[in-house]
């Protein structure tokens, strides 16, 4: 189930850390020392700006994509690229939330999305934040952002691969359809 | 000629909440329940479509005892990890358990509630959670079901939450009890084949089979433990609805665009 690091946030390079210092936040995270962070330990160590916990979907999301031998958590190694991973992604959010309130609105989402590249029409913008926005605010936090990013980007990449003609449109059966969707899930 | 998808693939009667409800055992929730009116975990499964249902796929036996013959948690077949406060179980009095929630699910709530939240998180669910080789449940799993019956998307539900959850674990591990015909704790994918066929669905034997592998333990034999059962036939249920409600000359196939594909997909997941 692992994703791989094909779902970097676009259009960002941040610079690598040091190590001392990811070593330090790396000991800190792992509370109970097991030498692995697992989903619970990145939840508690993540903020999404607000006082409700990280999404839990986004959090087992980032952990799959970083943990090579499916082991349920993310080494030293590993963790490096979580860091970059969500570090990046905060760039990333803190440039569309225009006024920094911590949470990204549909008129901001439509504007980070259409400079990912995605083309997307109004209606469907209410059903992504209908569907991301777990505060129910009418905006996504953070943790929401990257999730929503992450399945459409899945979503768009398993649409692709049916799209062979490329004119936006597929046909499919039942169970075509049902691979397609287990894919992403 | 239209195409048969099983569970009842026979009109709307989608508007039924699909993840608010316990599968009333592997019939699946939602349409059925909008289609028929049913009223929440009511009459167990084989009652509720009887024999002469007209649809066909209705008509085979279903496990008919979801309930698994009252078996408590906890039992000799696992499914939960025992309970570590023993004294618990006993406790029980009937006046502390809020309406609305299951006496048993309560007992398991202060249980499984090991740092007296209130809540319980993925952590303690499953630390809870036991498949029939001992394993503990996976972390999808654990997640989706909080997703399901928590709606504030927190990863954690309340008593009320988990009471439903509980109702929910308790008719799924009957019906994997039920499927697991030789009695091995898994699900092989002979029994995966005849446990979707039992609950309507008409998939072919390599789409069974790819879906037995990718979610079967790495390095394992092709079977499926309990939870990963769960997972999967909950998430056929939600994608199958998505198909249906594309489908509306049930032919089976479907042209979509894009967005279309987007919206559908996206709506439906945990």
């Amino acid at each position: 189930m692992a994703y791989h690091n094909q779902y970097r946030p676009p259009h960002y390079n941040s610079a690598p850390p040091d190590q001392g210092f990811l070593w330090n936040i790396f000991q800190r995270v792992d509370k109970d020392r097991s030498g692995a962070i697992s989903d619970t330990e990145l939840q508690q160590a993540l903020s999404n700006g607000t006082w409700t916990p990280f999404n839990p979907v986004t959090v087992r999301s980032i952990i799959s994509m970083f943990d090579r031998e499916n082991k349920g958590g993310v080494n030293f190694n590993e963790f490096a690229g979580v860091w970059k991973y969500i570090t990046d992604w905060q760039n990333i959010f803190r440039t569309y939330d225009r006024d920094n309130s911590g949470f990204i609105d549909k008129n901001e989402l439509k504007q980070a999305l259409t400079g990912f590249g995605y083309r997307l029409s109004d209606q469907f913008y209410n059903t992504l934040i209908e569907k991301f926005d777990r505060q129910k605010r009418g905006q996504v936090a953070f943790d929401d952002f990257i999730q929503c990013c992450i399945v459409l980007q899945r979503l768009t990449d398993v649409f692709r691969r049916y799209d062979t003609d490329q004119d936006g449109w597929i046909q499919v059966s039942y169970e075509q359809y049902l691979s397609m969707v287990f894919n992403v899930v | 000629m239209s195409y048969q998808y099983g569970q009842g693939y026979s009109g709307p009667g989608g508007n039924a909440p699909q993840w608010q409800q316990p599968p009333r055992a592997p019939y699946a929730g939602g349409p059925a329940a909008g289609q028929y009116g049913s009223p929440y975990g009511s009459a167990p499964p084989g009652q509720q479509y009887g024999g002469g249902s007209p649809y066909g796929s209705y008509g085979q036996p279903g496990p008919r005892a979801p309930y698994g013959g009252g078996q408590a948690p906890g039992g000799p077949y696992g499914g939960y990890g025992q309970p570590q406060g023993g004294p618990y179980r006993q406790q029980g009095s009937a006046g502390n358990v809020p309406p609305g929630v299951n006496p048993e699910a309560y007992q398991w709530f202060s249980t499984v509630d090991s740092d007296q939240s209130g809540y319980i998180n993925a952590k303690e669910l499953k630390q809870a959670l036991m498949n029939f080789n001992n394993s503990s449940f996976n972390d999808e799993t654990c997640i989706m079901m909080l997703n399901m019956f928590d709606k504030t998307k927190s990863g954690r539900v309340d008593v009320f939450g988990f009471s439903a959850l509980w109702t929910f674990l308790q008719q799924w591990r009957a019906a994997f009890q039920q499927f697991d015909r030789d009695r091995s704790g898994s699900i092989n994918t002979n029994e995966m084949h005849q446990a979707l066929s039992q609950m309507g669905y008409n998939l072919s034997p390599q789409f069974i089979q790819e879906l037995v592998n990718r979610y079967s333990v790495r390095g394992g034999t092709g079977v499926l433990q309990l939870d990963r059962f769960i997972q999967v036939c909950t998430q056929l249920q939600s994608m199958t609805q998505a198909f249906r409600e594309k489908d509306t000359g049930m032919t089976g196939n479907v042209r979509m665009s894009y967005e279309d594909f987007l919206s559908s997909a996206i709506t439906r997941l945990m």
